[in-house]
């Protein structure tokens, strides 16, 4: 035990990727509403 | 015409967060202790940031709207609360994520995790409030009054580290952290926050609609009434 993290990389591209991921699903959703609504104006 | 302005500010927010990611996951040098995994800090950070500021966002439409009882805010309240639900979320996996390599466990119910999980159940709460009351006057009054009584929770969250002998550590600052590593991390906060605003315009348009919308049907149930 040095009480240094060794590696960690995969614990990094998770954290990643999970952002980059909710932030384009939740803009998408968010394009995906709009033109619903605007589709019955 | 729709303004463009929620789409540009998307686009620069995407540019500007791939540039801060590929600044802290490439250009940055590791921490001496945690390694690799340190780079989380630079999305957790300003994810963590922006959600108080949509917290506080929210905060301050409520307000508005109980003096003003003007919808907009209303509206405005509503994407706050579900731009907040989504950066709250973030918030926990990437600390989730953070958490198991560095203290040993996924998760902790230290006063800093606690009090942020308390403030996504809440805002999730109003959110659900919200769909099940019809009236829209109703309806904005106590979503609004909800949702000052959860924005106490919000400088327990910030305090808390300070407060107690919490796992989570204390606020860095620049003054404690080298430039190696806040400049990257100032890009990434800049670039969320360009997201935020963007998602905040876009579903405060969405909640607006809606409610044209809701108003727009007891209108024609009444002229259709008054042909027959």
């Amino acid at each position: 035990m040095t009480g240094v993290v060794e590696g960690g990389w995969e614990f990094v591209i998770a954290a990643y990727a999970i952002t980059v991921l909710g932030f384009a699903i939740y803009g998408a959703s968010l394009v995906a509403r709009l033109k619903e609504l605007n589709k019955h104006d | 015409m729709r303004s463009k302005t929620p789409y540009v500010l998307l686009a620069l927010g995407t540019l500007l967060l791939l540039f801060g990611s590929y600044w802290g996951l490439f250009v940055a040098p590791s921490e001496r202790y945690m390694g690799e995994v340190q780079r989380i800090m630079y999305v957790h950070v300003p994810t963590a940031w922006n959600w108080m500021l949509a917290v506080l966002f929210a905060f301050g439409c409520a307000i508005a709207y109980l003096f003003t009882a003007n919808a907009k805010w209303d509206s405005r309240m509503e994407a706050g609360l579900e731009v907040g639900v989504l950066l709250a979320f973030l918030l926990c996996i990437q600390g989730s994520i953070w958490a198991k390599p560095t203290w040993g466990v996924w998760w902790d119910w230290d006063p800093r995790l606690t009090s942020v999980a308390v403030l996504l159940m809440a805002s999730l709460g109003i959110l659900a409030l919200r769909s099940f009351v019809d009236d829209p006057s109703r309806r904005a009054v106590w979503s609004a009054v909800a949702t000052i009584i959860a924005s106490v929770d919000l400088p327990i969250v910030y305090f808390s580290v300070k407060w107690w002998n919490s796992l989570h550590q204390e606020q860095s600052t620049p003054q404690t952290v080298s430039s190696a590593f806040h400049l990257p991390l100032r890009v990434n906060a800049v670039a969320v926050l360009l997201l935020m605003i963007g998602f905040l315009m876009l579903r405060t348009r969405v909640a607006a609609l809606r409610l044209e919308r809701e108003s727009a049907v007891p209108q024609l149930q009444q002229e259709a009434g008054e042909l027959a």
